[in-house]
């Protein structure tokens, strides 16, 4: 057998994996080993401006973007992005650059020299599916997350707008459930999947998530999930930091885990559950996992 | 020596705005062998065409040159002209110094320059002209019709009526189409049964006319007037001459429990069946997919049971060669099943709508026949899941019509009709529900239309919201509807039991198979294309095939109807003389050169080159060699320039002619 080629990724893992979400950089880290792919962080990445930046000012949004790609060129490999919402900054930028001369020009007076913005810019979860790939992925399965009954959440960012992320069919994806099916657990058929969590008015409205959340999890519950997977930070941190005080404003109880795809896609791999940042949530996932006969 | 005349037209300011018209016609005077040349603001006009006959008279021209616009506009007016004045036809040429020039040039001295260059070629082409002779051939007086839906139905009896021959293919066990599903018809609520079976059984009866049901297009050979059309007639398993169309078999069937494709799905039918009681012609087929005799080789119960012996379990398809004159293609339309992406589409799937997964989420045809008296329900509106009544139900328009992100930017141009009909049926049956209609535009041109629609919001009370929907979702045994109404501003959710997609148009399943086989063209959506949009809308370019109906665009039954019709005027026109006179702008072949090699017959699009044999006082045969069949040759010039050794030559076009036209540049 000859040796295939180690795949290697240049890595932007955003603000938030390093902060509130670390959890998800930490399981990405160790899902990337598992698989022997090669993961190294773009030194030196800044933040990619995220809502506020594009809400203010879009040269500013797409220079801060244009720059990390730029710094992204001098890594080997792919880009790969975990975040969803620095995963559609980038791309949107990447999209904007590559179509509209005039925007280019502009971006380059801003970033003082040429915006070489050509790194294919991915997913995590387009890597697992596309690159390495659902048979791969279902061979090195070493824990089948058998009877883990799970409701995928894309939400907004992930696929839309249809031309920019080129990820999945932009309003019935099914990519998420594509990777759970090869762990072998149980993707649940629900309403909510694509609808937002409110997303950043979690600190200048939190009336707003609370409504807007409640009625994902509500939903997730009615179609008798035990959990929830997501891929972005901010839909996590809305859906398990608020969660009690969801429970507690609509008098309900849901007690969901919300899992990061990431942590447990490396759970089937084998990774010990304890490398994969389950103590730094709000609902402990551990009990569910254990019932299951998970970890 | 030649004598040409060059009749140079402003064509209004279309020419004259640009170029130097009287500079062009000086200049023409110049070239040796022009006789006479003139200018005129309208030269296809009475006075303009007058001009030309007058100067061919006195001038005692030998060619024509007419510098104006593009031959396909006016080649025809002038060659009639030039005609009327004794002169032959072909030796009398356009200049195109529209299109080809003052249409797309600025610099006026440039254009002149260059009008004066297009009209010496043209005069150097016309200098070694031939007179021709217009080609007859025979017209064979029988008209194919493709698609026994409303469309076919009309034109096949138009012609039928006219004293023809018609043959109608139709590819479902049953005549009919769509419109035998519908359960009432706009804008008068008339009941399209009633209308349509009485049609169906005129086909049936009529004296010229040949019925092929459950029979397809095989192949299509030949040309107007002279069609070869290859038809396959499937193995119905059951002998049409032999069976009555008692339905015993039927009744005795034991597999009964098969989704009915006439009901959507949502009625029952046996193996042996007849799509709908109405079925014309009335003879079932066995659907050897879901019968036990073919798939285990055990039961028989149809043939045990049948008196006349008609079931034939050894059926084979029979592929049967007509000699047709004209073709009309009527093979209608498909109601966009939106589910998700189907691979290698340009149309996006409409996951989000739950269409598929969602039971109570229905399209607009299956609830027609929910409506229908014939339907599964009887008639009732009943929602397929648990079959109760719905008390709030929600019509949703432009279903991937009008969406150009989904893939198709057309209108279906029934749908909004359709809808404010579907609301009226509900509120005749149901009195205590309520209709919600999402649209964009309500879009009702049309006699009578308007005013149904209003009737539909205003007296039937039918609640009529601007916006669309984003998703829907099951929860309980309601359907969630989010959309927003965009006239208020608002987002709106409806909790509804029943939703009904008006989902887009498409062409039939396998159009563009079949236009393949016509050699005809079509859109990226698989609708046929007319050769003109204004003027020549139910023909083709493909000379002798007409269309009609919903496979060239969408359409209601109205227009439909007025299509078939032209289309077999069309087909009566062609038949109307027993030969048929065509342009003899065709390739000739050389018999004293040709070697045989045939390099000509493996290029010519047309399939026009044949074999002949050359064979010496006794009947020995000396040489095969190259024949272009005049009636098939359309002209193109490709065997003329593959052919090596010259042997080949188009009229109009030959060596010689374009070789002048070269040398004068």
């Amino acid at each position: 057998m000859t040796p295939k080629k180690r795949l290697n990724y240049s890595y932007y893992p955003g603000c938030s994996l390093h902060a509130s979400g670390r959890e998800y950089d930490i399981s990405t880290r160790a899902l990337f080993k598992a698989l022997g792919l090669g993961l190294k962080e773009v030194p030196d990445w800044f933040c990619c401006g995220a809502t506020p930046a594009h809400n203010v000012d879009e040269l500013l949004s797409l220079s801060l973007c244009a720059k990390n790609l730029k710094m992204a060129e001098e890594v080997e490999g792919d880009l790969a992005v975990a975040c969803a919402a620095c995963f559609s900054r980038l791309k949107h930028a990447q999209h904007k650059i590559t179509h509209d001369e005039t925007r280019r020009r502009q971006v380059e007076t801003a970033i003082d020299g040429p915006a070489d913005v050509k790194k294919p810019v991915k997913h995590i979860l387009e890597i697992l599916a596309r690159e390495v790939g659902l048979a791969k992925l279902e061979e090195n399965v070493k824990k089948p997350l058998l009877g883990l009954k799970v409701a995928c959440y894309y939400g907004c960012l992930l696929t839309r707008p249809p031309e920019v992320p080129e990820l999945d069919d932009c309003e019935d994806p099914s990519i998420m459930e594509d990777i759970l099916r090869a762990l072998g657990a149980e993707p649940v058929q629900w309403s909510h999947r694509m609808e937002c969590c409110g997303a950043n008015f979690t600190l200048s409205r939190p009336g707003v998530v609370m409504k807007l959340s409640n009625a994902i999890l509500d939903s997730a519950q009615f179609a008798k999930a035990d959990c929830i997977m997501v891929a972005c930070p901010l839909c996590h941190g809305n859906l398990d930091i608020r969660q009690e005080s969801i429970e507690n404003k609509n008098q309900a109880s849901y007690e969901l885990p919300i899992f990061y795809f990431t942590q447990l896609v490396a759970l089937a791999l084998g990774v010990p559950s304890t490398d994969l940042g389950f103590d730094s949530v709000i609902i402990d996932p551990r009990p569910l996992l254990r019932e299951k006969q998970l970890i | 020596m030649s004598r040409i005349g060059v009749f140079v037209c402003h064509c209004g300011e279309n020419i004259s705005r640009t170029v130097d018209v009287e500079q062009v016609a000086a200049a023409a005077g110049n070239i040796p062998g022009v006789a006479f040349s003139c200018d005129y603001k309208y030269m296809c006009s009475d006075p303009g065409q007058n001009l030309l006959k007058k100067a061919i008279a006195e001038h005692n021209l030998t060619g024509v040159v007419v510098a104006a616009c593009s031959p396909r506009m006016h080649e025809k007016t002038f060659r009639k002209a030039a005609g009327a004045a004794g002169l032959n036809p072909y030796v009398c040429e356009m200049a195109n110094i529209r299109e080809h020039c003052s249409w797309v040039h600025e610099n006026r001295e440039m254009a002149t320059a260059k009008a004066s260059d297009i009209v010496h070629l043209m005069v150097e082409r016309v200098k070694k002209g031939k007179s021709l002779a217009p080609i007859t051939v025979p017209v064979t007086k029988k008209a194919l019709v493709i698609g026994g839906g409303i469309a076919g139905i009309q034109a096949a009896l138009d012609i039928a009526d006219a004293g023809h021959q018609v043959l109608v293919v139709e590819r479902e066990p049953s005549i009919g189409g769509h419109m035998a599903q519908l359960s009432e018809t706009f804008p008068t609520l008339d009941c399209s049964q009633c209308i349509m079976t009485p049609k169906m059984v005129d086909v049936a009866n009529h004296p010229n006319i040949t019925l092929y049901s459950y029979s397809e297009i095989e192949k299509v050979e030949g040309y107007i007037g002279n069609f070869q059309v290859t038809v396959r007639k499937k193995a119905r398993s059951v002998d049409e001459s032999k069976c009555t169309g008692c339905g015993v078999c039927i009744a005795k069937c034991p597999k009964k429990k098969i989704p009915n494709e006439f009901d959507q799905g949502h009625g029952m039918r046996s193996a042996i069946y007849v799509p709908f009681p109405q079925a014309v012609p009335n003879t079932p087929v066995i659907d050897r997919e879901n019968c036990t005799m073919f798939q285990s080789g055990k039961c028989g119960v149809c043939a045990k049971v049948c008196g006349p012996g008609a079931v034939d379990y050894q059926q084979e398809d029979t592929l049967t060669v007509e000699s047709i004159g004209a073709i009309v293609v009527a093979t209608g339309f498909k109601l966009y099943s939106i589910d998700r992406k189907p691979e290698g589409s340009m149309i996006q799937g409409y996951g989000e709508f739950g269409y598929g997964t969602i039971p109570d989420i229905v399209d607009g045809m299956t609830f027609e026949r929910l409506a229908s008296a014939s339907g599964p329900t009887g008639g009732k509106i009943l929602r397929p899941s648990d079959g109760k009544e719905p008390k709030q139900i929600v019509f949703i328009q432009c279903v991937g019509s009008r969406a150009r992100e989904k893939g198709i930017s057309y209108c279906s141009k029934i749908c909004c009709m359709y809808t404010a009909k579907h609301t009226m049926l509900y509120h005749h049956k149901v009195h205590d529900g309520q209709a919600y209609v999402f649209f964009m535009d309500a879009r009702t041109p049309g006699k009578g239309y308007d005013e149904f629609w209003r009737r539909a919001v205003e007296e039937e009370e039918a609640v009529y919201i601007r916006g669309m929907v984003s998703r829907m979702y099951q929860k309980g045994d309601k359907i969630i509807v989010m959309g927003s109404d965009t006239l208020v501003g608002v987002q709106v959710e409806i909790e509804a039991d029943m939703v009904v997609l008006a989902t887009a148009v498409q062409p039939q399943e396998g159009a563009d198979l079949l236009a393949q086989k016509l050699g005809i063209s079509y859109d990226k959506y698989n609708f046929y294309s007319e050769a003109h949009a204004k003027l020549k809308p139910v023909e083709c370019a493909t000379a002798g095939i007409y269309l009609a109906g919903a496979c060239q665009g969408p359409k209601d039954i109205p227009d439909t109807v007025s299509q078939a019709s032209a289309a077999a005027a069309k087909v009566m026109t062609l038949f109307a003389k027993d030969q048929l006179e065509r342009d003899p702008v065709v390739a000739k072949v050389n018999e004293k050169y040709c070697v045989g090699c045939f390099a000509c017959k493996k290029v010519c699009p047309y399939g026009a080159i044949e074999e002949k044999e050359i064979k010496d006082r006794q009947g020995n045969v000396v040489k095969v060699i190259a024949y272009v069949n005049p009636g098939v040759c359309g002209g193109c010039g490709t065997c003329q320039a593959t052919c090596p050794s010259k042997t080949v030559e188009l009229d109009g076009y030959t060596d010689e002619q374009i070789m002048a036209m070269i040398e004068t540049l």
